[in-house]
């Protein structure tokens, strides 16, 4: 079974975003924490509490079964694959997943889909985020990262489009 | 090779304006040294009220794109004393002004009304924020997080009741308790009227040399996160020093008449550890993590089992101006006093060390019952300074309003400045370790404890003794340098991770070419001149820094001092001030 990316320790997490740097920057090439295929979203104030939302790789994912275009389909193994030559920009991909782990590209109004790489596993400080195999049970040497392949082509950009705020 | 631009928002036409100053930032690397340029280019003769009298926020090539580079620089004409105004924040401020695709954020101006501002890229709204009027800097960032939704991350920068009073020593709170806290920024925005702003941004620079980029990210990602003398600031943080430095009697201890607390075990790094800490957090891309947050619960109605429990951040700073500074050795009316602190938004080392000026004035009769309309001001009572900090809030009678002006303007209106621990107006920091950190608060161009870390030339001659002089050219030194950091700008926390070497390597890995050694050197003293220069130019004077009576009778860690020894000193490293001003012809 392929590994997934999950949570394991959604309180160690300090709110530093390297996860998500490092997710931009491996598979855009871009300098910034907002094209990642994750969130660490903050909430108000000084009460500092974090929630990760990481794509989990669904079996029968929502976000592929509102895709009415076949640009997202459910991958064998768990999680999606893309094709964006199919991606009509509605946004309803990224609606339909209700834990908002399936992040809105704005700049080339289409989806980021996770590739379960976990490059973003290797850039966390405090182990906040591991792969594992879903159907082993977890233990602490399946929860260690795995081995990050090398980005194949980045999702080819797309006309500028109105942004759907409802998406994030 | 990446751009920077400038936002000027012109708060009196409700206009903004986006500049290239791409140029700007080829010469002065960018953080303090390109706002210091800006700030420098005010006439002497607009005072810090004046509408036009801006205020510049700045980052740095480093800001966003390397970890640990986190702060944002902010340059302004402070009201505490007319000098420069100078604080750092993190938070999120420093990533999301990169996201808008703004390097440098100026205000200049003054809103017709109460008012915030929403930058989202490049495009500014000021909209009317009266119904935010006397709302705590808490309260403020939970109603723009509701209001101002976006689609990137955001920054929400703010002041409390205490800005928009105008107390010189207001600062301003950046997302979840980070601050902008010495000098009076928040007086400065509450006089433009700005009660907030919010920042956020979809841009970023596309990665060039990958592989380049690559190895440079991981060596620095792996030393933030495996050094040891990084981990000291995640594991307690840096209330870890409360009890070295009481042992070597180097606590501020009852307004700086000692150094050393009989009470320090419990407010020690290791009591908030074991008692209140509820986690540690970062500002946006550190991986350290050194933003310690406490947890205290209240039970509020003794006959039912009613409880409240708040979160409120707290370091060394804190500690000593609110706990040995004022003989409180209990956490929890620590916890509480500077709750109120960050409410209100006043910097809580000028607000705590005033209020120890006020115990010491009372106890020696510069004020009595009149001022105080009945309250007995001693050490260490807690539910007095709680009824204090209430009474100031309320502007209850004009010696209450006065002490929110700053320990210097209370002495000199009712004596007792032998009691009043500021230099420069500024209230001073937690260390009596000796000649050298007063000398550092003294002479330093923004008056603080991280100009030139006296405080660590004391710390190191007990380890090997030093003369004055060595120790003098030392923190001369360190403030010079401390010039490039502050322009990355990277976390003073992490100095010692970007040494020169390593800067050369990340500007190249981002194809800001043309950089060497000497060059980071002239431009630290230049930067580093161009402060003194504006200082000089809007009234200070090194003939006025003295030592404050109290400090001529406390034993520090490094024995008593005499006003000669301060002189002398004082006078030496005016010598290397003014040489560098020379040099550079400023």
């Amino acid at each position: 079974m392929a590994k997934l990316l999950r949570v394991l320790e959604r309180e160690h997490c300090i709110g530093c975003y390297s996860c998500m740097q490092a997710c931009s920057r491996t598979w855009f090439s871009a300098l910034t924490c907002e094209k990642a295929a994750l969130r660490v979203r903050n909430y108000t104030g000084v009460e500092g509490a974090f929630s990760i939302r990481v794509c989990y790789g669904c079996p029968n994912p929502d976000c592929a079964a509102a895709c009415q275009t076949g640009a997202l389909t459910a991958r064998p193994g768990g999680g999606i694959t893309f094709d964006p030559k199919k991606c009509a920009k509605c946004g309803d991909c990224a609606r339909a997943c209700v834990p908002k782990a399936l992040q809105w590209d704005y700049e080339h109004n289409q989806p980021i889909p996770c590739r379960q790489c976990g490059v973003c596993v290797q850039f966390c400080p405090n182990g906040v985020l591991g792969m594992i195999d879903p159907d082993a049970p977890v233990t602490e040497a399946t929860a260690k990262p795995a081995a990050v392949p090398a980005p194949t082509a980045a999702p080819a950009p797309a006309p500028a489009a109105t942004p759907t705020k409802e998406a994030r | 090779m990446p751009a920077f631009r400038m936002m000027t928002i012109d708060l009196s036409t409700g206009r903004s304006e986006i500049t290239d100053v791409s140029d700007l930032f080829a010469e002065y690397l960018g953080g303090t040294a390109v706002a210091s340029k800006l700030l420098g280019e005010v006439p002497p003769d607009v005072g810090p009220h004046a509408p036009e009298a801006p205020i510049i926020f700045a980052i740095g090539p480093f800001s966003s794109i390397y970890p640990v580079a986190t702060k944002t620089v902010a340059l302004f004409r402070s009201p505490l004393n007319g000098q420069l105004g100078e604080s750092h924040a993190g938070g999120r401020l420093a990533l999301a002004l990169y996201g808008a695709g703004i390097h440098v954020l100026r205000f200049v101006g003054k809103a017709p009304q109460l008012s915030y501002v929403v930058i989202e890229g490049d495009q500014v709204a000021i909209k009317r924020a009266c119904s935010l009027q006397g709302m705590s800097a808490l309260a403020t960032e939970r109603c723009l997080r509701d209001r101002e939704d976006s689609d990137y991350k955001r920054s929400i920068v703010r002041i409390g009741p205490a800005g928009e009073r105008g107390s010189p020593f207001a600062a301003v709170t950046v997302d979840a308790s980070r601050h902008f806290g010495r000098l009076g920024l928040g007086a400065v925005m509450g006089g433009k009227n700005l009660k907030a702003f919010v920042v956020t941004g979809g841009h970023y620079w596309k990665l060039e040399n990958k592989a380049a980029y690559n190895v440079f990210y991981k060596k620095i990602y792996d030393t933030v996160v495996k050094s040891p003398t990084m981990r000291k600031y995640h594991e307690l943080g840096t209330p870890v020093n409360v009890l070295p430095l009481n042992k070597i009697h180097g606590l501020p201890t009852r307004n700086f008449s000692q150094g050393s607390f009989e009470g320090a075990a419990g407010i020690s790094g290791e009591h908030f550890a074991d008692k209140h800490l509820s986690q540690q957090i970062a500002c946006a891309h550190c991986q350290v993590g050194c933003i310690h947050m406490a947890t205290l619960r209240e039970q509020f109605s003794a006959e039912e089992h009613h409880y409240k429990t708040f979160k409120v951040s707290y370091d060394h700073e804190l500690v000593f101006a609110w706990g040995s500074n004022l003989s409180i050795s209990s956490s929890d009316d620590l916890l509480a006093l500077l709750l109120v602190c960050e409410k209100q938004g006043w910097d809580s080392i000028s607000m705590g060390v005033t209020l120890a000026w006020a115990v010491d004035a009372f106890i020696h009769g510069f004020i009595g019952p009149k001022e105080t309309d009945g309250l007995i001001l001693d050490f260490g009572d807690a539910a007095t300074y709680k009824k204090v900090l209430k009474r100031i809030i309320a502007g209850h009678n004009e010696f209450y309003r006065d002490l929110e002006q700053g320990s210097a303007y209370c002495s000199r209106k009712y004596g007792g400045g032998d009691y009043a621990i500021a230099f420069g107006n500024n209230e001073a920091a937690g260390y009596v370790t000796g000649l050298h950190a007063f000398l550092g608060y003294a002479t330093g161009v923004r008056h603080s404890h991280l100009d030139s870390a006296g405080y660590s030339a004391d710390q190191s001659y007990l380890q090997q003794p030093k003369t004055d002089e060595e120790l003098t050219k030392g923190i001369y030194k360190e403030a010079v340098w401390r010039m490039i950091p502050n322009s990355l700008v990277v976390c003073l926390f992490a100095r010692n991770v970007y040494a020169k070497e390593i800067i050369l390597e990340g500007l190249n890995a981002l194809g800001f070419t043309g950089w060497t050694e000497d060059r980071l050197m002239s431009l630290a003293r230049r930067a580093h001149a161009m402060k003194n220069r504006y200082r000089i130019d809007r009234g200070f004077k090194w003939s006025e820094l003295k030592l404050p009576g109290r400090l001529l009778r406390t034993a520090t860690s490094t024995g008593h001092l005499t006003n000669e020894r301060f002189a002398a000193e004082v006078a030496r490293y005016q010598g290397l001030a003014e040489a560098d001003i020379k040099e550079f012809a400023l």
